[in-house]
């Protein structure tokens, strides 16, 4: 979870003036009743709602990583603006779209005051909600009484995160935007984390 | 979106400014010409040229624009303070400026003051009716505010007087692509084509719209217009190559059954597919086998 975390929030910290979001990669874990988190790619920052490079983000990006046993998991959301902590339309939308494919995904919505908090406090806690499709159809929120869980596997992954942040490493951060406007660059982001 | 020129002018000014090389006033100078948002940036440079009392005198007349480009970005990166005395100094130079009372205004929206902003700005519309930056200061407001309705609102009975205003058009279309307003943004977008039709940036853009609305003739028309896209960008544009198959492909699946649909439709789609394969193999070749799958996923 710790490389998924960072990659998502810093995508938020590069284009802050937008909402953005991106989709989650990992596997089911045959043991328990786990989905693992390994990897998130940033998908987008400007006309969200728009279906055409969703669908090829979508299919360019399960592509890669079914190659590797991983799959599509979940769906990551930022909201535009700081004190807006609901889950619009536009997110639900697209996560019923992609969990329409797989439909074991879940909803991820950052906590933009969690994670502004972050350097303040000593808070372990993931900085975003979790919410799942339960059986009217719909996105709700899972609490910490629920029946999933959210959890990082690495303890210090917030710390990494604010590390990150500080040094501005999401300058170099390349989303799917970026990519569809210049195909040079890489939405794997293969040297960001080395 | 930047011209090529533009943009390599901008990188290059940002890199001699960030490693101490000078051309600070030029690099600012763009940004404004350019209306670009890098406030981190202005702030950082701005304030060694305006603490640098030679600098400062250096600039001449342009010393005042200089305060309040530094002002607005001070206000954007929460520096209210900062915000604050470069304001007093423009006020004290321009006492009676209508120019200077707008950033007073904008220093209490930054503050989140909305109450006393909306009175200040209203007050200034009061004294002139066609200050254009007011009025969009207005929609902002209420965008931050979260009153979409209300941008919206606004945003509307300003384009119903300044109608020739692109940039609120495509402000109004990307707010209504944002609450899934399709149809509205479809509308903005015709009348941004129609008063720019050589703009790429449009052509694509309505295309997308169409094809999220769905449906056979959205379909139809938006391939046409990723076609108008490509052929306005000389075949450069990722996007609308994508957008030729996607379309294909969907209206072969809406189509099936119904009278064949015309061999042009999968000819252009080749085409495209082509040269989006021969674009990925010179720029891109790491992703190439990847393309190759998912163009595969989508022929007909």
């Amino acid at each position: 979870m710790k490389r998924s975390i960072s990659g998502e929030s810093m995508q938020l910290c590069t284009v802050h003036t937008s909402a953005v979001n991106g989709i989650l990669i990992g596997r089911l874990s045959a043991v328990n009743d786990v989905v693992e988190i390994s990897d998130s790619i940033p998908l987008f920052h400007s006309q969200i709602g728009l279906l055409p490079s969703l669908e090829i983000a979508l299919m360019m990006v399960e592509e890669y990583f079914s190659e590797k046993g991983l799959s599509i998991v979940g769906y990551f959301h930022a909201n535009e603006r700081f004190d807006d902590v609901e889950l619009s339309n536009v997110a639900k939308n697209i996560g019923d779209h992609i969990h329409r494919y797989f439909p074991q995904a879940s909803l991820l919505l950052l906590d933009n005051k969690k994670l502004e908090a972050l350097s303040k406090g000593n808070d372990r806690s993931p900085v975003m909600q979790l919410y799942s499709k339960d059986s009217s159809r719909s996105w709700k929120l899972v609490g910490a009484d629920g029946s999933s869980r959210l959890t990082t596997r690495e303890p210090s992954a917030n710390i990494v995160l604010l590390d990150y942040i500080s040094s501005k490493k999401w300058e170099d951060l390349v989303d799917f935007d970026d990519h569809l406007d210049d195909i040079s660059k890489d939405w794997l982001n293969p040297e960001l984390f080395k | 979106m930047l011209s090529r020129e533009d943009e390599i002018r901008l990188n290059e000014l940002e890199n001699q400014v960030d490693n101490g090389g000078g051309g600070t006033w030029e690099y600012l100078s763009l940004l404004r010409k350019l209306k670009l948002r890098r406030s981190d940036k202005v702030l950082t440079h701005g304030l060694s040229l305006l603490n640098d009392p030679k600098k400062r005198s250096a600039l001449a007349a342009e010393e005042w624009t200089l305060y309040e480009q530094v002002a607005v970005a001070a206000m954007d990166c929460q520096n209210f303070d900062l915000a604050k005395d470069c304001i007093n100094v423009l006020q004290k130079k321009f006492p009676e400026s209508k120019r200077v009372g707008r950033l007073e205004a904008m220093l209490l929206e930054a503050k989140g003051s909305w109450a006393e902003a909306e009175k200040a700005y209203s007050s200034l519309l009061e004294d002139n009716p066609f200050d254009q930056a007011v009025h969009k200061r207005r929609v902002a407001m209420a965008k931050s505010q979260g009153n979409i309705s209300g941008a919206i609102e606004w945003l509307n009975k300003y384009l119903d007087i300044f109608m020739a205003d692109h940039d609120a058009w495509r402000e109004l279309a990307e707010i209504y692509v944002s609450q899934q307003m399709y149809k509205q943004a479809a509308f903005c977008y015709e009348e941004l084509i129609l008063a720019q039709p050589m703009i790429p940036l449009y052509h694509l853009a309505y295309a997308d719209v169409l094809y999220t609305l769905g449906g056979l003739e959205n379909l139809q028309t938006a391939k046409k217009y990723y076609a108008s896209t490509i052929d306005l960008t000389g075949g450069k544009n990722a996007r609308a190559l994508y957008g030729i198959c996607l379309c294909t492909y969907a209206i072969g699946q809406l189509s099936k059954g119904r009278n064949k649909e015309d061999k042009d439709g999968s000819e252009l789609q080749s085409l495209a597919a082509t040269a989006l394969e021969r674009d990925y193999k010179y720029r891109a070749a790491g992703k190439l086998s990847i393309l190759t799958s998912t163009l595969r996923g989508l022929k007909l």
